[in-house]
């Protein structure tokens, strides 16, 4: 019991380290706000759709985005900073720090995620199972925070690096993914890119949930991104552990 | 039971071999050096007992405890201060050292009350909620020390601890590890200042491309290591080596202007060789003096071996 305190309290510890340094700061909070909003007003404008019709998309990107904004960068940063070491020397091992990274991020994210729940819960637009829908987030965000830290295993002290492909991975699955226009309306290639986005069931049950009609049933949609969560944790904590070691030797 | 052991570690990095089976053991309360030039395993030893890294062959021991097979509870034990490590510099002091005493598991009232304690003692009070980097150097090696001993630790690991501080501040952090060793914790250190670690640690263990080569207190390697003696000799005039060559020949000198100093194993036979010198040229001898080789010296002969 001791040992689980412990180890519940050190994983706490660098999440509580990354909410202070990376997180609660001014423009990372903008970003969070603004670059989903923009993006999606961008895609609203001008089609004549509902709000209604908008707010799964807005929830899943808004989502997508500030969950893996962040967790990139972390180990990189912190490579270079010269902290990690530090970090390392500590009761903690390299997997706890990438839980405590991956807790900060989907506090992040589910905080974001909330501002559009709440925005169609002001106006009325209210999705059919709100339990449901918190659990989603709270799936979606683990898995998106996940695949953020696992930009990071690149054993680099660059971040700039990291944010580079994080990006080319993470804007293109935007478009393949369903999210601002519905499975059933992509052309047929599209659909089929849209199979291997992790990004395309969470914004398909959300979407289902706000009564837009879902393209698969909502036990694939939660089931498959339950799968990508657990492969992308596999792959975190296993990449991590090899290229640590790479990364305490960049000097 | 030893505070620290090393048995056989061995390290490779792809063709590298940067720890070679290297053993020793730090009794409890001993402060123990580890010396060696740059490239030489000395924060890859450390890596490796502190649990950073996993050795290739080889266990490293802390208090008994196998550092890799129960990495949590051999850290627990120890504080370390790693080589270039820096504190979190948009963390405030304050915040840095209850971050660490989180990472030991230490609840929030232990943290503070050593919280209080360390930044007197180590004179950061004052900039307890200054941000890490708006520090000098001299005090973020410091907030480094105090971060290394918020959980009290029965052993030290110091790399490199005073390397690149001022005179003041360097001595403020030895005057730390000679009262940290009274008190009983057990220190290893590594240093590029030989004469520093000459004077503070009990024993030490000078370490070249990945081997130990010598093991033991400094003053013993002195004698062990080194049968020769220096010879110091001051003239009224300016020597001539030419002149000096022919009496002098067999041994190792220097001069520099009128000062002349010989390595040689019978400072008889070059007392002797010196006053024929003198009586065939003309100068006065003003002062002779032997010394043991310092410290330095002696690392420098070792590691040229």
């Amino acid at each position: 019991m001791d040992n689980w305190r412990r180890t519940l309290r050190s994983i706490w510890a660098i999440c509580w380290k990354d909410v202070k340094i990376y997180y609660a700061k001014g423009p990372i909070v903008v970003m969070g706000v603004l670059f989903p909003f923009f993006l999606w007003l961008a895609f609203q404008i001008g089609r004549g759709l509902e709000v209604k019709e908008g707010i799964a998309p807005l929830i899943a990107i808004t989502a997508f985005f500030t969950s893996s904004a962040v967790t990139p960068i972390i180990l990189p940063w912190e490579t270079r900073q010269r902290t990690l070491e530090m970090l390392l020397a500590r009761p903690i091992t390299i997997t706890r720090i990438l839980i405590g990274d991956i807790l900060a991020s989907m506090l992040f994210g589910l905080s974001f995620s909330f501002l559009p729940v709440l925005y169609g819960l002001l106006l009325g637009i209210v999705p059919n199972n709100l339990g449901t829908l918190l659990g989603l987030l709270v799936l979606a965000t683990l898995e998106f925070s996940t695949l953020g830290v696992l930009f990071s295993a690149m054993p680099t002290d660059v971040p700039a690096d990291v944010v580079m492909i994080s990006s080319a991975v993470k804007l293109p699955l935007i478009f393949v993914s369903g999210t601002f226009m519905p499975l059933n309306r992509l052309p047929e290639i599209m659909r089929c890119i849209a199979l291997f986005s992790p990004l395309t069931y969470v914004t398909d049950l959300i979407r289902g949930l706000y009564g837009g009609g879902n393209y698969f049933p909502c036990i694939l949609d939660i089931s498959v991104t339950a799968l990508y969560t657990g492969v992308f944790v596999l792959l975190t904590v296993k990449l991590h552990k090899i290229t640590v070691i790479r990364r305490l030797q960049l000097k | 039971m030893y505070a620290v052991e090393a048995v056989n570690l061995y390290k490779r990095f792809g063709d590298i071999v940067a720890v070679d089976h290297v053993s020793f053991a730090v009794k409890k309360g001993e402060v123990f050096g580890l010396l060696g030039p740059n490239g030489a395993g000395k924060t890859t030893t450390i890596r490796m007992l502190t649990g950073v890294l996993k050795p290739d062959d080889g266990t490293a021991k802390i208090m008994g405890i196998d550092v890799h097979e129960e990495p949590i509870k051999a850290k627990s034990l120890i504080g370390v201060v790693p080589e270039e490590a820096n504190p979190y510099p948009d963390l405030t002091v304050r915040d840095n050292l209850t971050l660490v005493g989180m990472l030991y598991g230490l609840t929030q009232g232990d943290i503070e009350e050593r919280i209080r304690g360390l930044l007197k003692v180590l004179d950061l009070y004052k900039a307890r909620s200054r941000k890490a980097r708006t520090l000098s150097k001299g005090m973020r090696q410091r907030l480094l020390i105090a971060m290394a001993l918020i959980s009290e630790p029965q052993v030290l690991f110091l790399d490199e601890p005073t390397s690149g501080l001022d005179v003041i501040s360097a001595r403020k952090i030895r005057d730390l590890i000679r009262s940290l060793a009274k008190a009983g914790v057990t220190v290893l250190l590594t240093t590029h200042n030989i004469e520093e670690a000459g004077a503070i640690c009990d024993r030490v263990a000078i370490i070249n491309k990945g081997h130990i080569v010598a093991l033991g207190n400094p003053d013993e390697l002195k004698i062990k290591t080194s049968k020769h003696m220096y010879l110091l000799a001051l003239f009224n005039k300016p020597l001539k080596e030419e002149e000096l060559a022919h009496y002098l020949g067999p041994y190792e000198y220097r001069v520099n202007g009128r000062k002349l100093s010989v390595i040689c194993e019978d400072p008889g036979d070059v007392v002797e060789r010196l006053l024929s010198y003198v009586k065939s040229s003309g100068v006065k001898m003003i002062s002779i003096q032997t010394s043991q080789p310092s410290f330095e010296e002696v690392f420098l002969r070792l590691v040229r071996r």
